[in-house]
């Protein structure tokens, strides 16, 4: 500081000494290039590559850069593709819906009913656990629970409930959901946790003082605060969801198709642009969801 | 009219509030002082109901309403932090205990929007219903949690330190709407407070709480010229209290004897308390004026306060001694650090105290009652 202050009058004269320098003023600029050298590769690149290669021409063998619409006609022409698209969205909604229903207490049970952060913390981790071993053993582990000889139909049928073994739990769309719900339900429960467990206590106090009576607290003050929690739950499960193939093939016996499977066979058969349309579709579909849920909730104003 | 019989509430042990027991008049402004930690919060949390007391009861009208939720009570508090609901509009927290209180709810919605409006007239906020919370500031949050809960109109609205948060001029200005908008309602107002300025100028009425305990409850006035305990005469923080032993017409304390007003001679005193603007600053070794006492100190510093300057003593034994001197009686005076001074102040000003704390009857009491 004492050496800057003497030096100022020489510096006053020597103009290029007196600015600000180089990194001063193009600091942030140089501060910002790694993550915008990152994306440009990893995401802008690649994005634009998967719509381009969608328009190229397919032949059994090769594939060429000859711009065509064809690939996109016979995805939107054909039964098998776009009804797949529908299923995707059928699951993922069910699948949305269901993980909100079972997450949403289990998060208000930790996020407002325990007191103790500590406690709090050991019952979070403990909704983590299932992740500590592989996604598809999880996945697997649910064949011996369905299956007509698993342990849900031995067991309903040694209690004398059913007499016979109910089929539809395993190979059906139900099983891919049941899967699904218990694989991504974790998702919806951390970030509505969080959220609850944010709010003021002294806010609850005042509402109770006002004269509302615990359910309409719940309405008009708790829900709406962990709303935010609430979206961002609900975008983590809809992304995950929407580009899921692993669950479906393992527990419907491939008979359940989603978009992500189908890109997975064509891949396998080396129609690239045929997979990279599906590319586009689902990027398009999980963009708009993820824009829906976010007019919902300002999320900069919340978190 | 609420009645606090022998409330009694403790926290793992450690009692937060003991054996109070007070009588809340209707249409009075009502301060509770006390330091932090003396259970002023705790208290109105009981009265509240966000707390239930370990014994105790507290009767409302002649109710008791002691176990009795906090919605169905019809009080009203106003907390330390505003507490306001950050999702909705300054209308809609107002708006809050209208709509959704279980008893007696508004349906009718403009009448909701019309006592809104009259309210946040009444605490000065008139136009600022459409914003959201977030966009407003410290002081207006803070009319926007009163106008919330005076707009149920409260049997009583229990205020904990609203004024904690603001800055001294918004502090200032505060105090008089506060005072105004409980004259214009009618309902009564229980202050808590750590300030004892705030609690002197505000309160009809004003309760000293220690340790849980009620020490002192009396008008403003006559709690600030006759503390009735030691510890008051602390908290109103206008007195210099001297500690030490009464020995029959003088009173040792720090190695220097002061004489004692006539009615305490040859009783029990441990304390002896005298006010910060009655003392006189003389040269070193000035014989006091029959009357009169002194005592031998060493200036420190000064601190000017805009009308009045404090002088900072210390005594022999370490202990510090404020004399205050209000401008307008006379000229500031400079003195040298280090300096030995003796100040004297006339012993029917003197305040005495037995070694328990509790005030011993003497002519200031009188002249104060």
């Amino acid at each position: 500081m004492d050496g800057a202050a003497v030096e100022t009058p020489i510096a006053s004269s020597v103009p290029s000494r007196d600015g600000p320098g180089f990194f001063q003023r193009h600091g942030h600029l140089l501060l910002l290039a790694p993550g915008v050298i990152w994306m440009i590769l990893f995401l802008v690149i690649p994005l634009a590559m998967m719509v381009y290669v969608s328009f190229w021409t397919q032949t059994t063998f090769a594939i060429k850069p000859d711009l065509t619409l064809k690939s996109w006609t016979t995805f939107f022409a054909s039964e098998t593709y776009f009804g797949a698209l529908l299923r995707t969205l059928r699951i993922w909604l069910t699948v949305l819906f269901l993980t909100f229903l079972f997450g949403y207490p289990t998060a208000l049970y930790i996020g407002q009913f325990v007191r103790n952060k500590t406690v709090q913390t050991i019952l979070l981790v403990a909704c983590v656990i299932p992740f500590w071993t592989s996604f598809l053993i999880r996945v697997l582990a649910w064949r011996p629970m369905l299956g007509k000889e698993g342990a849900i139909n031995i067991l309903l049928q040694g209690l004398g409930i059913i007499d016979q073994p109910i089929e539809v739990l395993l190979f059906t769309e139900l099983s891919v959901i049941i899967g699904m719900v218990q694989i991504y339900v974790v998702f919806m429960v951390g970030p509505i946790a969080f959220m609850l467990a944010r709010i003021d206590d002294s806010l609850f106090e005042a509402a109770r003082d006002l004269g509302a009576s615990p359910m309409t607290i719940f309405r008009k003050i708790t829900f709406p605060l962990s709303l935010p929690g609430v979206v961002v739950g609900a975008i983590f499960v809809s992304v995950m969801v929407l580009g899921e193939f692993a669950t479906a093939s393992a527990l419907s016996g491939r008979k359940v198709n989603l978009l992500g499977n189908i890109i997975v066979t064509q891949v396998g058969s080396l129609k690239w642009a045929f997979a990279a349309v599906i590319g586009v579709v689902l990027t398009v579909v999980m963009a708009s969801v993820i824009t829906v849920l976010l007019r919902v909730v300002n999320l900069r104003r919340e978190l | 009219m609420m009645e606090l019989i022998r409330l009694t509430k403790a926290y793992k042990g450690v009692p937060a509030v003991r054996d109070v027991s007070l009588v809340v008049q209707e249409d009075e402004y009502l301060t509770l002082l006390g330091p932090s930690g003396s259970g002023k919060t705790t208290l109105l949390r009981l009265l509240s109901g966000l707390e239930k007391p370990d014994a105790g009861q507290i009767h409302l009208n002649g109710e008791d309403v002691t176990y009795r939720p906090p919605y169905l009570r019809g009080l009203g508090i106003v907390q330390q932090n505003y507490a306001l609901f950050p999702h909705l509009s300054v209308e809609d927290n107002v708006a809050f205990g209208l709509r959704y209180r279980l008893i007696d709810p508004v349906t009718d919605d403009s009448e909701v929007k019309r006592r809104v409006a009259e309210t946040l007239e009444l605490v000065g906020l008139t136009g600022f219903g459409g914003r959201m919370v977030g966009q407003i500031s410290g002081g207006q949050k803070q009319r926007v949690s009163l106008a919330r809960t005076l707009v149920t109109r409260p049997k009583i609205c229990l205020l904990d330190e609203p004024l904690g948060a603001l800055d001294a001029n918004l502090r200032e200005r505060m105090t008089v709407e506060l005072r105004k908008i409980r004259a214009t309602l009618g309902v009564t107002f229980l202050h808590v407070t750590g300030n004892e300025t705030e609690a002197l100028a505000m309160g009809d009425r004003m309760v000293v709480l220690d340790k849980g305990g009620i020490v002192q409850a009396d008008r403003p006035d006559a709690i600030f010229s006759a503390p009735s305990d030691v510890r008051v005469a602390r908290f109103v923080n206008t007195y210099n209290v001297l500690t030490g032993s009464g020995q029959d017409s003088v009173f040792r304390t720090a190695d220097q004897l002061v004489s004692l007003p006539e009615e305490a001679h040859g009783r029990e005193v441990g304390f002896y308390a005298i006010r910060q603007d009655s003392v006189e600053i003389d040269a070193a070794g000035t014989v006091p004026e029959p009357g009169r006492t002194s005592l031998q100190a060493t200036y420190i510093t000064s601190e000017f306060l805009g009308s009045r300057f404090i002088y900072i003593f210390r005594l022999p034994d370490g202990g510090v001694f404020e004399v205050e001197r209000h401008l307008s009686h006379s000229d500031p005076v400079t003195y040298k650090g280090g300096e030995t001074c003796s100040l004297s102040w006339n012993l029917a000003d003197a305040l005495v105290f037995d070694p328990s704390g509790a005030a011993l009857e003497t002519n200031a009491f009188k002249g104060a009652a």
